[in-house]
């Protein structure tokens, strides 16, 4: 099946004054012609199949946006090409704008002092919107969230959840077969981050919309999104799902031991001797390999790569030599494998 | 029926308007002000003078006109560079840019329903009041059909200029300056706060050849000069004409390689 948006090298450079320093250098500024080339999505590739949710991630300023607005055509590539849905966005913007839904974060599309129904039935003309369409689309709607708390507020007055919803509803109702969502779970709270996930959920299965999402919240991606690209610094460093990036960063399993029969009463003293000895048992046992040790709710807890060692025998090592009063074993969440990517901690040796 | 999009608009326009009645009322009488102070002016200039008639104006011509061009600068009044500054400004634009309907078209036709709202609360109780008071002063007759086209004119010419002002705020990236140059400019230039007859000679010369006094000074000659031949009359709407199809080019053109500039450059 031919995919419905396909990125190909794709390079965008911004050109920013470098900027100096208090009120002298910005008057310097004025007539500075002291330029520096800022690469903020470098080389991406990658195609988009009809239907798909993808999680965008990556740190603050990885150059999400930016390839989001390139995608919409807003933003023309330095380098590299764009189709989404057999049009090149930046060279036909109102044209693609027929075939898209955005939520750029925080700023909406919405009338600002109109009741949000009354967004939504302009949005039904200016999209060109048959009213039965629009009937049916509404219908769907209330049967995922309950229409009438919120659409006959005036937007201003909405809190910012609301107004998200508001939005997401808005980019969905001309039926686009793409809609890119640009962080709208930032700042809402964990009831609204659940319908928010629930209802992009629901939308993309109706509609089989294809589902571009960035966002930070490890919560959306484990909700929403099979397929996960991750990019820092303008480069792509992941493209597939889930299972994999737990497979290809190391099968990482957390081992909390209790050595006191009381953990409670346990010292700070007492807890980072017991870190120093576990750490260098767990050295002299396996010189070649990493295992950090910390200590976390007063019992010691080392980080094991099942790749290296497994979880059985380094249980084996500390009882050995500890009594162990209690322990427990836990998966790595998706977060911390993110996070450690981000850090650009070498986990695969 | 793609009208259905425009009409849309401009019916959410009058709605949104409609949701700030203070703000109507606050420029009516923002309006009532500036004309007292307008009346009390213009009174001392003329009982200054030894003639009553100064630049070929009473006293009452002087005051009706001024009243009548208060009455269309305000009813013309949209908001387009604050709007678009704004947009520029906190980066709203991205979001009208991705709407299917160009970003000129978008802001006329949203800023339209403003602007029927105020043909209603301005220009027309103006001209019926400015009717009776004057006793009758103002001629009916195919002058007012000429006005009504030309108002046509300037309305457009208005929002070309003001779309390109709102334009340079891309590359200035200061509001509150920038509108103020405009409103004064456009104010003084179009004869919407002084008759262009009271202009010095070369100072009017210049105006005349500009294109603001297209906007105010072109319909209110049209409307209070029922003299007029028709040869007179075809000359103003002409040159209205090609200032209008002038402004219409240099503001799409111009916003085009604005926004190709930040599109390539990132601004
Ligand atoms: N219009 C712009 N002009 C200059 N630099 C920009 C512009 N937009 C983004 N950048 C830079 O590009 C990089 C990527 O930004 P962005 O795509 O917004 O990141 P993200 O959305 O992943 O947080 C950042 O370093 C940012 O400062
Ligand atoms: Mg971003």
């Amino acid at each position: 099946m031919e995919p419905i948006i396909q990125v190909n090298n794709v390079t965008k450079e911004f050109k920013v004054l470098n900027r100096s320093e208090g009120l002298k250098g910005s008057i310097k500024d004025l007539f500075s012609h002291d330029y520096k080339i800022v690469r903020a999505v470098d080389n991406v590739s990658m195609d988009i199949g009809q239907g798909e949710i993808v999680g965008y991630l990556g740190p603050n300023g990885a150059g999400k946006s930016t390839t989001i607005k390139m995608m919409t055509g807003v933003l023309k590539p330095t380098s590299g090409s764009i189709i989404c849905n057999g049009v090149v966005p930046y060279d036909k913007r109102t044209l693609n704008a027929q075939n898209i839904g955005v939520v750029f974060g925080q700023r909406s599309q919405l009338w600002w002092a109109l009741p949000a129904i009354e967004s939504f039935n302009i949005l039904k003309d200016i999209y060109l919107v048959e009213d039965k369409d629009y009937k049916d689309m509404l219908e769907l709607y209330s049967t995922l969230v309950d229409m009438d708390s919120i659409m006959h507020k005036p937007v201003r007055q909405m809190s910012l959840g609301q107004r998200t919803l508001c939005d997401i509803l808005a980019s969905f109702l001309h039926n686009p077969p793409v809609v890119f969502l640009d962080e709208p779970t930032i700042g809402l709270d964990v009831a609204m981050k659940a319908k928010i996930r629930e209802l992009v959920k629901m939308l993309n299965k109706e509609k089989n919309t294809t589902v571009i999402l960035t966002t930070h919240d490890m919560g959306d991606v484990d909700a929403l999104c099979e397929r996960i690209v991750i990019i820092d610094k303008g480069k792509k460093i992941y493209d597939n799902d889930i299972e994999h990036l737990t497979g290809l960063f190391g099968a990482y399993r957390t081992l909390s031991v209790s050595l006191s029969k009381n953990k409670e009463i346990l010292t700070k003293e007492e807890l980072e001797q017991m870190e120093t000895s576990v750490s260098n048992l767990l050295r002299e046992q396996w010189p070649d390999v990493d295992m950090p040790v910390s200590i976390e709710d007063n019992e010691i807890q080392i980080l094991v790569n099942e790749a290296f060692t497994g979880v059985v025998k380094v249980i084996n090592a500390v009882q050995d030599k500890y009594k162990v009063y209690d322990m427990h074993i836990t998966e790595i969440s998706t977060e911390s494998v993110i996070r450690k990517i981000y850090d650009g901690s070498k986990i695969v040796k | 029926m793609k009208c259905r999009k425009y009409l849309s608009m401009i019916k959410a326009g009058i709605m949104e308007d409609m949701q700030f009645r203070g703000a109507i009322i606050m420029t009516f009488f923002g309006n009532l002000l500036y004309l007292l102070l307008a009346f009390f002016l213009w009174k001392a200039i003329f009982e200054s003078s030894d003639s009553p008639v100064i630049n070929g104006m009473t006293f009452s011509d002087t005051i009706i006109y001024l009243v009548f061009a208060a009455a269309l600068f305000n009813f013309m009044e949209m908001w387009t560079v604050w709007n678009m500054g704004r947009d520029i400004q906190d980066g709203k634009i991205v979001v009208d840019l991705l709407m299917p309907c160009g970003y000129r078209r978008l802001r006329l036709f949203r800023g339209l329903g403003e602007v029927i709202v105020n043909f209603f609360t301005t220009l027309l109780p103006t001209a019926i009041i400015v009717y009776f008071i004057s006793g009758k002063a103002i001629h009916l007759g195919l002058n007012i059909l000429w006005f009504l086209i030309s108002v046509f004119f300037s309305f457009f010419i208005n929002y070309y200029i003001e779309f390109i002002v709102g334009t340079i705020i891309m590359y200035t990236e200061s509001i509150w300056g920038i509108d103020i140059m405009k409103e004064v400019v456009v104010g003084v230039l179009s004869g919407a706060m002084i008759p262009l007859a009271f202009f010095p000679e070369g100072f009017k010369q210049i105006a005349l050849a500009l294109p603001f006094h297209a906007i105010i000074d072109s319909p209110m000659t049209l409307l209070l000069h029922p003299e007029y031949g028709l040869t007179d009359v075809v000359n103003i709407l002409a040159m209205q004409v090609l200032w209008f199809v002038v402004m219409g080019i240099l503001s799409d053109v111009f916003f085009k390689f604005s926004l190709r500039r930040i599109t390539v450059n990132g601004g």
